[in-house]
């Protein structure tokens, strides 16, 4: 497999195996084994939950650090529009741009407009194709792999149209490169990101050959020199024109409030995105033209690496998108244009990743799938996590896979004492 | 291996869910673990997905109209089977109720995005065998199939 497919990192020093982080996972692909806690590539969605779970800071997501900065002679930050809501009502969009240049970037890049591009975009494609119906946002990366580790049917479902992050970041690159008279690769485009989810859209991206980012820093890892920043340069140099409804791209429900299209629906949280799309993929749902899908409660502002509480973020961005009004920066006739010329287009197909089955043949899928219910009949079942696998089916399927050992089971351990035990007692 | 001689169809594995009527809360439940159970299994994604839309209606008319319905899973070499037997009021016209469009939802079956008749229509179309039998008063059985059609264990 090239490369990593999942942005989570653990550190051995820190971690306690304490399982936790296993315990939390949506898709149960952390194992705890020998005393430290793994990622299972095929199964992790670069949703995060692991992070804020480990009470000892060992789960991190793999962000940039200031060193990477330095391999660029030009590097430029597209801070997700969740960092606007990060430093309360008072601090508006041009003060924190201003103060990422303060921090150590060259420039600063907006995207809100390419946020209200895409919506756009979003419309027009919604008008002009066949279905299946609805059709499924891409914004959150991680319901992207969700999809196609778990819902590989619902991949037909995705609107193909890229991200505004990757469009913002290519858009500009090309224009900086014209302005400053510098080879593309010498310049570092950088997403400040609130999760994990965009730094992996990054490292291993879908739908893309590669990113049109250099790497992406955490919200958390900037926020205390920002902070600094903007207390010692409260006052922005420039002006800027924010898009009030790219913005709002920041909150659950922010990607359908500007589109044209009304028949749609936002969906939040892991359990309910997993509750739509089995329905979806039991052919419900079939009414509605686009829904909007975040793994986070509350969409991006409720995301693992941001710092401000998701209420005071969502208030936050609300304040600035009504200061900055409803009016449009972009044309619809220029985004139709656009659309047709495949300006918003995946570079590559985004291909299912399924789970693969117990085995090839089906007679011997059956043996193991009979071999497991008989190995879950004999555990307790009560899901404790002591063996490293979140749950006694998912333990069951471990040794049935050779990955784990049925004596790694701490009941089973006891039972078997037991009986050597009494064992002896009877020959005594 | 020996000369292999075709025989009756073998019974590979069998599981049953047991469905509550007006249970809304686990409504689909079954239809997804079938769907894992399957998938674990290896059949053909285009079968699982057939199959689990036929089991989501099956399931969702169960939970509507029966007082306790009994989904059982049966993967046979050639076809994977499934036999949903309720206690319930029974339909006292099948080929009514298989017509597109005829429901007798109630307001509260239509709020929830049920009611449009398209449930037994939808299960014979996307079943590669469909068989029903009703008695009013006492229930229904439905019984669908899709096949295999890949010449197992060859």
């Amino acid at each position: 497999m090239p490369g990593r497919t999942h942005s989570i990192v653990i550190d051995k020093e820190k971690c306690i195996a304490c399982v936790a982080c296993s315990q939390v996972c949506p898709t149960r692909a952390i194992r705890v084994r020998d005393r430290l806690a793994h990622v299972k590539d095929e199964l992790c969605i670069d949703c995060g939950s692991c992070i804020p779970a480990c009470r000892y800071e060992a789960v991190r997501a793999m962000t940039s650090s200031p060193a990477d900065l330095q391999r660029f002679k030009y590097t430029v930050a597209i801070p997700s529009l969740t960092l606007f809501g990060q430093f309360g009502r008072e601090v508006e969009p041009a003060q924190v741009l201003h103060a990422l240049r303060r921090i150590g970037f060259d420039a600063t890049y907006d995207f809100s407009w390419m946020c209200e591009m895409v919506a756009g975009a979003t419309d027009a494609y919604l008008s002009e194709c066949a279905g299946p119906w609805p059709k499924i946002s891409v914004t959150c990366p991680a319901v992207v792999r969700l999809v196609q580790i778990r819902y590989p049917d619902l991949l037909a479902h995705l609107v193909p149209l890229e991200t505004p992050r990757e469009l913002a970041a290519k858009v500009h690159r090309r224009r900086l490169a014209a302005e400053k008279h510098l080879p593309p690769e010498e310049i570092g485009i950088f997403f400040v990101t609130p999760c994990s989810a965009i730094v992996n859209s990054i490292v291993s991206p879908v739908g893309l050959d590669a990113s049109h980012l250099d790497g992406a820093f955490a919200i958390s890892e900037l926020y205390g020199p920002l902070l600094k920043a903007l207390k010692e340069a409260p006052v922005a140099d420039t002006v800027e024109a924010v898009s009030a409804r790219g913005l709002r791209w920041a909150m659950a429900g922010g990607e359908i409030s500007g589109m044209r299209n009304a028949n749609s629906m936002t969906v939040r949280g892991v359990k309910d995105v997993t509750y739509v799309f089995d329905h979806i993929e039991a052919g419900r749902f079939q009414s509605v033209d686009f829904i909007e899908t975040y793994i986070c409660p509350d969409g991006c502002v409720s995301g693992q690496l941001t710092v401000a509480g998701r209420y005071e973020a969502q208030q936050a961005v609300h304040h600035h998108a009504h200061r900055l009004g409803a009016q449009s920066t972009v044309k619809e006739e220029k985004v139709r244009t656009l659309l047709r010329e495949h300006f918003f287009d995946f570079e590559a197909e985004i291909r299912a990743r399924p789970v693969r089955p117990l085995a090839q043949d089906l007679r011997q899928a059956v043996a193991l799938t009979k071999e497991k219910d008989a190995l879950v009949a004999r555990l307790p079942r009560k899901d404790c996590g002591a063996c490293g696998a979140p749950t006694c089916e998912t333990f069951a399927e471990d040794v049935l896979r050779g990955e784990s050992k049925l004596a790694d089971c701490v009941f089973v351990r006891i039972e078997e004492l037991e009986q050597t035990l009494s064992g002896k007692g009877g020959d005594a | 291996m020996s000369e292999a001689v075709s025989l009756a169809p073998e019974l590979l594995y069998q599981k049953s869910f047991v469905i509550r009527g007006n249970d809304y809360d686990h409504g689909g439940e079954a239809a997804a673990q079938v769907k894992a159970i399957l998938k674990q299994l290896g059949i053909a994604p285009e079968l699982i997905r057939r199959l689990s839309i036929a089991n989501f209606e099956a399931e969702m008319n169960a939970i509507m109209y029966a007082y306790e319905a009994r989904l059982e899973l049966s993967v046979f070499s050639n076809a994977v089977r499934v036999v949903i037997s309720d206690h319930g009021p029974g339909i006292p016209d099948i080929g009514w109720a298989l017509e597109e469009g005829n429901s007798t939802a109630t307001p509260e079956m239509r709020a929830r995005g049920f009611g449009a008749g398209l449930g037994l229509p939808n299960i014979k179309r996307n079943s590669d065998e469909f068989a029903i039998e009703s008695t009013v008063g006492t229930g229904t059985t439905l019984r669908y199939a899709v096949l295999l059609n890949d010449g197992l264990g060859s």
